[in-house]
């Protein structure tokens, strides 16, 4: 009995001293959606639930139809008109397909806006790398929330972008087993395969009301 | 069981509950702020952040750029929260160590280092994570935790662990010695 306190004792010091040794936790990080996705996914279930009411007060008030708006320049015309028109005639596939066509023109214009940034001659290896890491982030986060709706239109086009995809990241993604760094340089083709593919995408789809398939 | 073998527990020195009491105290004073000021909070480092773009590896792309700022803005508060929990834990820690180091060290010498590597360590090493989120709009998320790492969790939080295994090998050594001399039964 006499040992009690002591291994009671014990046990706490040893407790105690496990916390600093693991310690320099700084918590963890996982992306959330931004306000164009959390907007999107709401249009988009609401119309899955044919609340094509519902779906059109969350575009005609949320940010997908700002942002549909602040790129107008860049998009197929009359594309928000379209939509709107489609959530109003309760039309599933064609919100779908406008929809499609504006998410992968926004990819579009991040892949060629990396490729631009990859381009400047005053970046050094690291910078790129890492610039181009945060755009793949950025582009697999709005091509993720349309690849179906692409696959199901154009199968090819799906698979293209993805290939490309997964051969960017591999300059990006940190060397392993001593293999020396891949050169950040070659990031530019597979980003100007992804920016053309979409552009070949946004304008076939552009020009074609309803699925071929 | 004898008195001896049976210590009673002893207080420890008066300016090590100061410093504990203080660091619950700053632990309290800092969550209550969190909540109360972090509206302005969040503004003041992301306006910090947005002034210095290269720093943080802001590509001037808004899709992009959202990630970047709020991942920085997540670690920023989170880097507040853990100065919260820890000040608050680690007091109850300089406390509930430094008694037991009053109470079983016989050396004075050794007491006296032991007690004052836990106070030092327990009370500063908490500061480190406030310094965390105060450089990380100014430097950037790692280079922010590679200073706080040296300047404060390193030197404070290497004292608080030298301090409890020198304490456990004493206690370890105590227990033996204690069991040598007691005569077989």
């Amino acid at each position: 009995m006499s040992l009690v306190p002591t291994i009671l004792t014990a046990l706490v010091v040893t407790a105690t001293t496990i916390a600093p040794a693991s310690a320099h936790h700084v918590g963890a990080y996982v992306p959330k959606d931004n306000a164009v996705t959390t907007n999107f996914k709401q249009v988009k279930f609401s119309v899955q639930a044919s609340k094509f009411d519902v779906a059109l007060r969350l575009f005609e008030a949320g940010p997908l139809r700002a942002e549909m708006r602040a790129h107008a320049a860049t998009l197929p015309a009359g594309l928000e008109d379209g939509t709107r028109a489609a959530l109003t005639a309760g039309d599933g596939p064609e919100v779908e397909r406008r929809l499609m066509i504006f998410f992968a023109a926004l990819v579009r214009d991040l892949a060629l806006e990396a490729d631009h940034q990859l381009a400047r001659p005053d970046s050094t290896a690291e910078t790129r790398v890492d610039t181009g890491r945060k755009f793949l982030e950025a582009i697999w986060r709005y091509y993720n929330l349309v690849d179906f709706a692409v696959a199901t239109r154009d199968n090819k086009a799906s698979v293209a972008v993805r290939l490309a995809f997964d051969e960017a990241e591999t300059y990006v993604k940190p060397a392993t087993g001593g293999a020396a760094p891949a050169d950040p340089a070659g990031l530019r083709k597979p980003l100007q395969r992804i920016a053309q593919v979409l552009s070949t995408l946004i304008d076939a789809s552009s020009t074609t009301p309803r699925r071929n398939s | 069981m004898t008195e001896a073998d049976s210590p009673t527990w002893r207080v420890p020195p008066r300016w090590v509950l100061l410093v504990a009491v203080l660091s619950i105290v700053a632990a309290e004073v800092g969550g209550g702020s969190m909540a109360r000021f972090k509206v302005e909070l969040t503004r003041w480092a992301r306006d910090g952040m947005l002034a210095r773009p290269a720093v943080h590896g802001l590509v001037g792309v808004r899709d992009v750029d959202e990630r970047i700022l709020d991942e920085a803005l997540f670690k920023f508060d989170a880097g507040l929260r853990l100065f919260h929990m820890h000040a608050e834990g680690m007091g109850l820690v300089i406390i509930a160590t430094s008694m037991v180091a009053a109470t079983v060290i016989p050396s004075g010498a050794a007491r006296r280092t032991i007690i004052a590597l836990l106070t030092t360590g327990g009370a500063g090493y908490p500061v480190g994570y406030l310094v965390w989120s105060a450089l990380i709009p100014s430097f950037g998320l790692e280079r922010a935790k590679t200073i706080a790492e040296w300047l404060v969790w390193v030197p404070f939080g290497s004292a608080t662990i030298v301090a409890l295994w020198w304490l456990a090998g004493l206690l370890a050594w105590a227990m033996i010695s204690r069991r040598r001399a007691r005569p077989a039964a």
